[in-house]
């Protein structure tokens, strides 16, 4: 069941740029042409001379955002447009208003510039790109390294030792909305409408770059048309777009081109995995090392967090991690879903994959063998984990027992070889501290404005649900309000926290509103005759806060901050998981790969929204495949920036790619983890999917490959 | 995109002669999937445009005794559905159903289909050297990403792949455009309708700036029965071809191939026809090794640039398995 579904289908959901405001002009951006460099100048004369040009601006008294992963509120902390500095191709050079989109999108592209060329670095071995050791460039104690017992030494006694390096590359989400949005000010009150994931970040990181207060800033992101993490901060276009919008004493819209989301937005960066793992002969693990290196900015480090997941996958009894950053000529990479923990599954489940192989050892046998209660890092029980019931049912709804081991031993009926894989994943279970207001209408009605944002994932069906079966009454009498700073704080949703953040506050003010309504603390409730008693309609507030979190995270993300807490909390330590089995084909002559089925069984607590909860596992199975076999951002080394910038040639999944996926979930509430039982989702169900898919294609083929995507020139 | 004229003439003389006075530049626009997205792009600016879309003259597919007719204005995804293209001429239904997406087809017509422009993302790309897209500026394809680029037909200015689909089909059945100008009517052969980039990658085409497809005839063929186009790319829709091959073969009561029809896709500056494998297959069975020799023949002249060296065997496959499936619709 999906709330908003009629909305959506019908048009009449709103999101960001679909605003239509009386007096609206339309902005368009122009972008840097080279690499890197110094702006010399820049010839707006041909742009201003444009028939409906309002204004073009290329410079703007703007402070920085500051990087929402260093303190601050931006994507990147650089702002464009302040200063002579081109860090990257793509980068904003000027910005024109116009009276339509046409004559600002023509105005835009006549605008040409002047550049002192200077040399780039694009790639983690690039001449002059600059690597760092992450915990002494970062020195923050949930970034150290992790390490546990003396690895290289558990695995070099090892009897077995398995070693190999994998390559990630860097990618985009390309969600269906486009970024931008519309901007007016009433008075001294900016406003913005905008999809984003992190309506409160760009309250107060645009109060920082302007000067201005935050109490004046609203933000309205009542559906978000994909985030997947780019629409995660404060973007560089809304700061500009707010100035020119004042001085024009007009609504602005902008909406940047698909190509210009490739620039002007986060992006997964390229990573290199090298994982050693020692075992016994029956392929018991004994100890792993996992290196990695992660692309990030020159302006910025994105802190790398590859090995939290691959710490905690299997019962080890040392372990060590190393991270490292390399500083190349980009716009700040971001988080994109499941943003370390797919390539690190990628890397960690093949040599695991290998491990089985190796010890002849049948690969959900020996993933079995090796499971634990214990968190291997914290030595403290995990609240649950269920993965391996993920494995044995996923086993046995897959028919894996009919597997041959033996790489090119099963053939389909046309020739194509058949290869069947298995990968398991995990991801950690944080929590925001969140807000939720309540009220019973006189009309029978409950609204609940919430902490949260709907990027499509399904929140408002799942707290809609929840209060509506908290309270017997019917889903459509429920009410949810998100996104929106005018009605709750609306800290980041992300990091698959938001409904196992939110549904604990909206349960705690469902016990608070039956205490004002005077009615039973469980049971149907009559909700029109309670209000009715009352006298008027009754509001109640409530919060929430991850196990151990102090009270003051409230506070925090009241200022825009990230407030989160996990996945290691006070006794216990809580991770989602999941278990992938995927069949794919190679074709005998021509060698295209398919993939018929996939069976995906995830733990992830108590499934809030059984409909949306399947169809988020889908969605991550489907990128988990496009990331396994189609899916690259390419960068040509003279130029810069990303030339396949568009829906047509970033190749992601089309629906003629997907077929049978078939999704079942183990449904156990973790009440340890918060009084709803309910674990996070939507990142889990893409980890292991592209190692299961890679799994599948070694065991069809016979190769292992070390290097995504696996297309057809890499299995001819 | 720059504001532009627009014109819609209300028939095909009318169209002529708007085209003959039309300011240099002007467009021809049909279902306009490529030309306003090029015009977005800045690639193509045209100050005025010629909308023949809805041009009645140019509607319809007909059947006669010695042809199939199709208007150049028909949408895409009325041919894919017509059950005589289905029956009758599987390797022209099915270039176009594996050609672009379901919206595009519903949008795109055939004429303008078949004068699609290439999908290199340097001439797409403003800000680079191409010489198709601006003469003498270089090529920025030759040192860069050419995955996707030419294997034939390429010259040292450019390797820009023909992108189409339908085309190809039409290549290996003989077809015919039939063309009206201020001249009055011609008919040009498919073959000769598109023209390497040699020294002067700009130039497309043979039709003049005020002429305009109206119609293409496909001549009736028993290999149009045992035909098919095998089109492999990076995903199983909405994308261009890595290798394509539309092939029609007959085969007589002996199992002797009579006659033998292979054109190729995604691989060459234009649709292009493989002479040679289709001669190495005639007067003898098929077999699996003679179905991977054409490929070979087909591909002996092929030259990679310095990604796309795969491509070869994956054309020479590509070759090798829709001969197969084309001499299986064949026999009966």
């Amino acid at each position: 069941m999906r709330v908003d579904a009629y909305e959506k289908v019908t048009g009449k959901a709103l999101y960001g740029a679909d605003r239509v405001l009386p007096g609206m002009a339309f902005a368009a951006l122009a972008l840097a042409r080279t690499g890197r460099g110094r702006l010399i100048s820049v010839d707006t004369s041909a742009a201003a001379a444009v028939p409906g040009v309002l204004a073009v601006e290329t410079h703007f008294d703007l402070a920085s955002p500051g990087f929402v992963m260093g303190g601050g509120f931006g994507f990147q902390s650089l702002q464009p447009m302040t200063d002579d500095h081109i860090a990257y191709r793509g980068q904003p050079i000027a910005i024109v208003v116009a009276e339509t989109p046409v004559a600002a999108t023509e105005a835009a592209e006549a605008i040409t510039a002047e550049y002192e060329d200077e040399p780039t670095a694009l790639h983690l071995d690039s001449e002059g790109a600059t690597t760092l050791v992450q915990e002494e460039a970062i020195p923050l104690p949930f970034l150290a390294d992790l390490k546990v017992g003396d690895a290289d030494a558990v695995i070099d006694a090892s009897p077995v030792t398995i070693e190999g390096t994998y390559e990630h590359p860097p990618q985009h989400a390309v969600p269906m909305e486009l970024n931008g949005g519309v901007v007016h000010w009433d008075g001294d009150t900016l406003i913005v409408h905008e999809g984003t994931q992190n309506a409160n970040a760009l309250r107060f990181g645009l109060a920082q770059q302007l000067g201005i207060d935050a109490a004046n800033i609203e933000v309205r992101s009542p559906y978000v048309g994909g985030g997947f993490g780019q629409k995660n901060s404060l973007l560089v276009h809304i700061g500009p777009l707010a100035l020119v919008s004042k001085r024009l004493g007009r609504p602005v819209k902008l909406v940047l081109a698909r190509t210009q989301t490739f620039h002007n937005g986060s992006f997964r960066p390229a990573s290199r995995q090298r994982i050693r793992l020692g075992a016994d002969e029956t392929g018991k693990i004994t100890a792993a090392v996992h290196e990695v290196d992660q692309q990030t900015s020159r302006h910025d480090l994105f802190p790398a967090m590859h090995t939290e997941t691959s710490a905690r996958l299997y019962g080890l009894s040392a372990y060590r991690g190393r991270q490292r950053l390399v500083q190349t000529d980009v716009q700040t990479p971001g988080y994109m879903r499941a943003p370390f923990e797919s390539p690190s599954m990628f890397a960690f489940e093949q040599v695991v994959d290998e491990l089985a192989y190796k010890v002849g050892r049948d690969p959900v046998e020996l993933r079995l063998a090796n499971d634990t209660d214990t968190d291997p890092i914290s030595g403290l029980p995990f609240s649950t984990r269920y993965v391996a019931d993920c494995l044995r049912r996923g086993a046995e709804l897959f028919g894996w027992s009919g597997r041959n081991p033996e790489p090119r031993s099963m053939r389909a009926d046309d020739g194509s070889l058949i290869g069947w894989g298995v990968a398991i994943g995990n991801y950690p279970c944080n929590t925001a501290a969140t807000n939720a207001t309540l009220t019973a209408g006189e009309d029978g009605r409950v609204t609940v404005a919430v902490d949260g944002h709907e990027m499509g994932q399904g929140i408002r069906s799942t707290i809609a649900l929840h209060v509506a079966q908290d309270l017997g009454i019917p889903v459509g009498d429920v009410v949810v309000q998100v996104g929106d700073t005018t009605v709750g704080t609306q800290h980041l949703t992300a990091g698959s926290w938001g409904t196992a953040s939110a549904l604990p506050s909206v349960h705690s003010g469902l016990r608070e509103l039956r205490k004002h309504l005077d009615v039973a603390d469980t049971g149907d409730v009559e909700v029109a005759p309670a209000v009715a008693a009352v006298g008027h309609a009754v509001t109640v507030h409530a919060d929430s806060v991850g196990p151990g979190q102090p009270a003051d995270a409230l506070a925090q993300s009241m200022t825009g901050h990230l407030a989160i807490t996990g996945p290691e909390y006070p006794g216990f330590v809580t991770f989602s998981w999941i278990a992938h089995f995927v069949e794919v084909r190679v074709e005998p002559t021509t060698c295209r790969i398919r993939v018929p089925r996939v069976v995906s069984v995830a733990d992830c607590g108590r499934v809030a929204s059984p409909v949306t909860a399947a169809s988020q596992v889908r969605g991550g199975v489907i990128w988990g495949i496009g990331a396994a076999l189609r899916e690259e951002s390419m960068v040509d080394d003279r130029f810069g920036g990303f030339v396949n910038s568009t829906l047509e040639e970033y190749p992601v999944m089309v629906n003629a790619d997907v077929h049978s996926i078939d999704v079942d979930f183990i449904d156990k509430p973790d009440y340890r983890y918060n009084p709803v039982g309910v674990k996070g989702l939507g990142e889990v169900s893409m980890v292991g999917a592209a190692a299961a898919v890679a799994n599948a294609v070694h065991h069809a083929t016979g190769r292992r490959h070390y290097r995504l995507p696996i297309r057809i020139e890499h299995v001819i | 995109m720059r504001p532009f004229a627009y014109a819609a003439p209300g028939s095909v003389d009318d169209a002529v002669a708007v085209l003959r006075d039309a300011v240099p530049g002007t467009k021809i626009l049909a279902g306009g999937t490529t030309l306003y997205d090029l015009m977005k792009l800045g690639v193509e600016a045209p100050p005025a445009v010629v909308d023949v879309l809805r041009l009645p003259e140019l509607a319809g597919i007909t059947v006669t005794d010695s042809e199939l007719v199709f208007g150049a204005g028909v949408r895409m995804a009325d041919v894919s559905d017509h059950p005589v293209v289905r029956a009758d001429y599987p390797a022209l239904a099915e270039s176009i159903w594996r050609a672009a997406s379901q919206q595009l087809r519903n949008m795109a017509t055939l004429g303008g289909n078949l004068l699609q422009r290439t999908r290199c993302g340097y001439f797409r790309g403003t800000d680079f050297a191409c010489n198709k897209r601006n003469p003498g500026s270089g090529c920025a394809a030759i040192e860069g990403h050419d995955r996707h680029h030419a294997l034939l037909g390429a010259s040292s200015l450019c390797s820009a792949t023909y992108a189409g689909d339908f085309a190809i089909a039409l290549r290996a059945f003989d077809a015919v455009v039939d063309v009206v100008g201020p001249r009055g009517e011609r008919p040009i052969a498919l073959a000769d309708l598109h023209v390497e980039p040699g020294e002067d990658p700009s130039r497309e085409h043979v039709l003049d700036v005020d002429e305009l497809i109206v119609r293409i005839r496909v001549p009736l063929t028993p290999a149009g029965r045992g035909s098919t186009y095998l089109k492999i790319r990076d995903r199983e829709s909405y994308a261009f071809a890595l290798a394509s091959a539309a092939v029609g073969l007959v085969i007589d009561g002996q199992g002797v191939v009579t006659e033998s029809r292979i054109a190729l896709g995604g691989v060459a500056t234009r649709p292009w026809r493989a002479v040679e494998a289709e001669q190495s297959l005639l007067g003898q069975p098929l077999t699996a090794e003679s179905a991977r020799r054409a490929g070979e023949i087909a591909f002996a002249d092929a030259r990679p640039g310095r990604t796309n060296r795969f491509r070869i065997e994956l054309g020479i496959r590509t070759v090798a398995d829709a001969v197969r499936t084309a001499g299986e619709r064949a026999v009966r």
